[in-house]
């Protein structure tokens, strides 16, 4: 069974404070989620990500089409206790503990007693939150909230959790943390929607994507099997070279600019195998780092998504 | 329909966070202390300080329990949207209307304990008086320093003040906090002066006004009838039917109000 | 999709509305708003203020006896140079604010019929206040007495005094002295007798210290009278320096007739009214 099945879900909202005219900001999306993967959702900023998140949390209600969430319709409240939901940019009640906090929600799930306490407790030591957790949330950091956040998403141990933009505005090692319970919940059978504007996220975690810009989806599928997507070339740091070992590695690579120490960057065409090109390198030269290029979302964007965009536009 | 033990959830959640906000307990300490002070006030007067401390007692209790209430008010639904506090809520197995009359009840839970706080303090200033009182004195008094019709004045205080806060719920459910906030005070002052919209008539020729006229005292929250400080404080007898019909228009005017706030609220989409 | 029309809903509040409009129908049949039972004079400010305290004119009423009081207070102490000007329009404006401000007609009254340095001797404008008081509050026969008494102590009038103490004993609720005491006035017409019962019966009565000890220092005055007539009349034979009850001496006049020292807190002694005949 599917997870999730969006179905021409479509949202206008009415714009302009005295003409009201509709904006479409959702147009007839179709997607299904696989039940147990890690589904990416990914598309630049007002895309319709949150949009459609929303929708399937009843945080707004669809002009046009129809969702499912574990085969229920999305008003459905006993689905309600299947899933786990966190909003981009949490934001809680400001003199409430975190313990305070969960316990609510988790009595709201339908928890009590002892097994609230316990199913409390277990999820605040997963997020990492320590004594922190009879603290104000007031008190509370941009990161430690989104812990929160994270905690009161898995509180009900659902079956499919969706995180709205989970890792923004996160350092590095918060987006660790982040990227390493969204690996643990799929461990456990969870289904995890989540969205991004940021690739590297996704392709350290997704087996599947959807990217969407403009309201429109415009692909979905394997990451790595999306042709436009392909690798646009391979960038390399190579050290120990001198001049000579530049001019050599000049007649294969597509660019190579000297940098101090010693060091060049090297960047080669997507048709030259870089496993070829290691086994060229000059004695002495040794490789610092070897990277795919590929376009930003953003370039992606503007390349093949401008055009049906301005098409729903106009 | 509507699961009770969600609305006891949602409302306990929200009683907790309201009675730690500094706002509303700055103000019930205030109130305390100027109930402290009005002793002091009375002082200076020559003779009859148990009704300045009465009219001083009562009056703060209304303006400051006014002012909690808006203050909370602003804070139901229109801020939680505004801040998104909301989202993870909706999310969860509670449908709107548990949402919102949880946070009514939650609310108006935390304006009655600010009440009773200040309630309190009014009665040891009031009894702090009557045992410094000699007993030839008291004979001169038209009701005893701790009236139990004071507690009836109270009692149609908070009713209005959970009329105020309904309306501030309707409100909130469409309109921003600042903008909610207003137009709760404007809804107070319009039915403070409703009575003399029932008066109209007498004022204007035109036979159409004065039936907007009578109309509008009629569906405009009527708050003028909550008001018995005066009597109370000078001993006159109010009528119980009085109180107890007006305790009855609170409770279906609140209702009114909630079910006009839910109306707006399950449609709503929160952008 | 969302939440289909709320039919059911917008019929369930069309009938609370429906209920509420009822309730104040039935409510409105035995209530008025509490408002003074006069037309009042001074319509303008006294109206436009109580508008502006919303519900709370009896706070600002307070807040203006506090005024009048506290500017009486600093007239009084200012001494020969004394302008009571303000004082009538002040209590006036209290009273209208809150009509049944019990203290202030009581207590306005006797500031306004003290006559002047003490008072801006006004005992016409006390009668006044005090018969508002009783337009706003009929069954308060405390202000039908106390016009009584204006009439009897400042005016000299007994008869008028006695007439008003048998108007305040028609109040009902009205204390049985009261008819004794239009009796007595009417029939000895304002001697020292009914003076003495007249101030007993507010010294035995009175609510507060402040009306306590002005009708002890009233009675306290007619034993000085009555000491001073005995003194007088015994006048040559006494040797000696006699005190009056305040404890201070008495002193002795040209005719060497005894009189009130002006050191007395007793000074200065009121005159009495004359005897009807």
């Amino acid at each position: 069974m599917a997870a999730v099945e969006i179905d021409g879900l479509t949202k206008d909202y009415l714009v302009g404070f005295w003409r009201r005219r509709p904006y479409r900001a959702l147009d007839g999306l179709t997607l299904t989620v696989e039940a147990g993967e890690i589904f990416g959702f990914l598309g630049p900023n007002g895309a319709g990500k949150s949009t459609t998140l929303k929708l399937l949390m009843q945080l707004i209600y669809p002009t046009a089409g129809r969702a499912a969430i574990l085969g229920r319709p999305i008003g459905d409240r006993a689905m309600r206790r299947r899933i786990g939901f966190l909003p981009e940019n949490p934001y809680f009640y400001d003199y409430l503990t975190a313990e305070e906090l969960l316990t609510y929600f988790g009595s709201l799930f339908g928890l009590r007693g002892m097994d609230l306490r316990r199913r409390v407790s277990a999820v605040l030591d997963e997020v990492g939150i320590g004594r922190e957790r009879t603290m104000r949330l007031r008190a509370f950091s941009k990161g430690m909230i989104q812990r929160v956040g994270i905690a009161q998403a898995i509180l009900n141990e659902p079956e499919v959790v969706f995180f709205d933009e989970p890792m923004s505005g996160l350092d590095p090692l918060g987006r660790r943390d982040v990227r390493q319970a969204m690996l643990r919940l799929r461990d456990r059978g969870c289904t995890v929607f989540f969205s991004s504007h940021i690739l590297s996220d996704a392709e350290a975690l997704c087996s599947r994507v959807a990217i969407l810009a403009k309201g429109r989806l415009v692909a979905a599928g394997r990451l790595s099997e999306m042709v436009p997507y392909g690798a646009t070339g391979w960038e390399m740091v190579v050290a120990g070279v001198d001049d000579v070992a530049i001019r050599a590695l000049a007649g294969a690579a597509r660019k190579v600019t000297p940098l101090p120490d010693r060091r060049a960057a090297v960047e080669l065409a997507p048709d030259v195998r870089p496993e070829r090109f290691l086994a060229s390198l000059p004695p002495g030269v040794e490789v610092v780092a070897l990277n795919p290029m590929r376009a930003t979302l953003e370039d992606y964007f503007v390349r093949t998504v401008a055009a049906p965009g301005e098409r729903a536009g106009g | 329909m509507v699961s009770l033990r969600a609305v006891r959830l949602v409302a306990w959640a929200m009683f907790r966070e309201t009675v730690r906000d500094r706002v509303p307990l700055s103000i019930a300490a205030f109130c305390a202390v100027l109930l402290g002070v009005s002793y002091l006030i009375s002082q200076m007067t020559a003779g009859q300080d148990l009704k300045i401390i009465k009219d001083l007692g009562l009056s703060s209790l209304s303006v400051f329990g006014l002012l909690i209430a808006v203050f909370l008010g602003i804070n139901l639904v229109a801020k939680e949207v505004e801040r998104r506090s909301i989202y993870p809520v909706i999310a969860k197995p509670v449908t709107r209307e548990e949402f919102l009359l949880g946070k009514y009840t939650g609310l108006a839970l935390a304006l009655v304990a600010n009440l009773a706080a200040m309630t309190a303090a009014f009665f040891a200033v009031l009894l702090f008086v009557d045992v410094a009182t000699p007993a030839f004195a008291k004979s001169g008094w038209p009701a005893p320093a701790t009236d139990p019709w004071l507690l009836a004045a109270i009692g149609l205080i908070v009713a209005e003040l959970l009329v105020v806060t309904a309306i501030a719920l309707f409100f909130s459910t469409f309109s921003s906090p600042m903008l909610s906030a207003l137009l709760t005070l404007g809804l107070w002052v319009a039915g403070h002066f409703n009575a003399d919209l029932r008066r109209f008539e007498a004022v204007v020729d035109v036979p159409a006004l004065a039936w907007i006229a009578r109309g509008m005292y009629y569906v405009l929250p009527n708050l003028a009838p909550f008001d018995i400080k005066a009597e109370v404080v000078h001993g006159v007898p109010v009528a119980w039917s009085h109180v107890g019909l007006t305790l009855a228009y609170a409770v279906t005017y609140i209702t009114l109000a909630l079910l006009a706030a839910v109306a707006v609220f399950r449609r709503r989409d929160f952008k | 999709m969302a939440p289909p029309g709320s039919t059911r809903l917008l019929l369930a509040m069309g009938g609370l509305l429906a209920v509420a409009i009822a309730l104040q129908v039935v409510r409105d049949r035995g209530w008025q708003p509490y408002e003074p039972a006069t037309p009042l004079l001074w319509v303008q400010s006294p109206e436009a203020v109580a508008r502006a305290s919303l519900g709370h004119r009896n706070l600002v009423a307070d807040v203006y006896w506090i005024r009048a009081v506290v500017y009486y207070g600093s007239q009084r102490l200012s001494g020969r140079g004394a302008d009571y000007g303000l004082l009538y329009p002040l209590l006036d404006f209290v009273t209208t604010l809150d009509p049944r401000f019990r203290i202030a007609y009581r207590f306005g009254a006797i500031f306004l019929a003290e006559g002047y340095p003490r008072g801006p001797g006004r005992p016409d404008l006390a009668i006044r206040l005090l018969e508002k008081g009783v337009a706003a509050d009929p069954a308060r026969w405390e202000y039908v007495q106390d016009i009584g008494f204006v009439y009897y102590w400042w005016l000299r009038d007994a008869r008028a005094a006695a007439e008003w103490f048998q108007r305040a004993s028609a109040v009902p609720g009205a204390p049985s002295w009261l008819r004794l005491l239009a009796a007595t006035t009417f029939a000895s017409g304002g001697d020292r007798r009914s003076s003495r019962q007249l101030w007993q019966q507010l010294q035995d009565t009175a609510d507060n210290d402040w009306l306590r000890r002005t009708a002890a220092m009233r009675l306290a005055q007619l034993d000085a009278m009555d000491l001073l007539d005995r003194l007088n009349a015994a006048a040559d034979r006494v040797r000696g320096v006699p005190v009056d009850p305040a404890g201070v001496p008495f002193e002795r006049d040209a005719d060497g007739r005894f009189r009130l020292s002006p050191q007395s807190p007793l000074w200065p002694l009121p005159q009495e009214p004359p005897a009807t005949p």
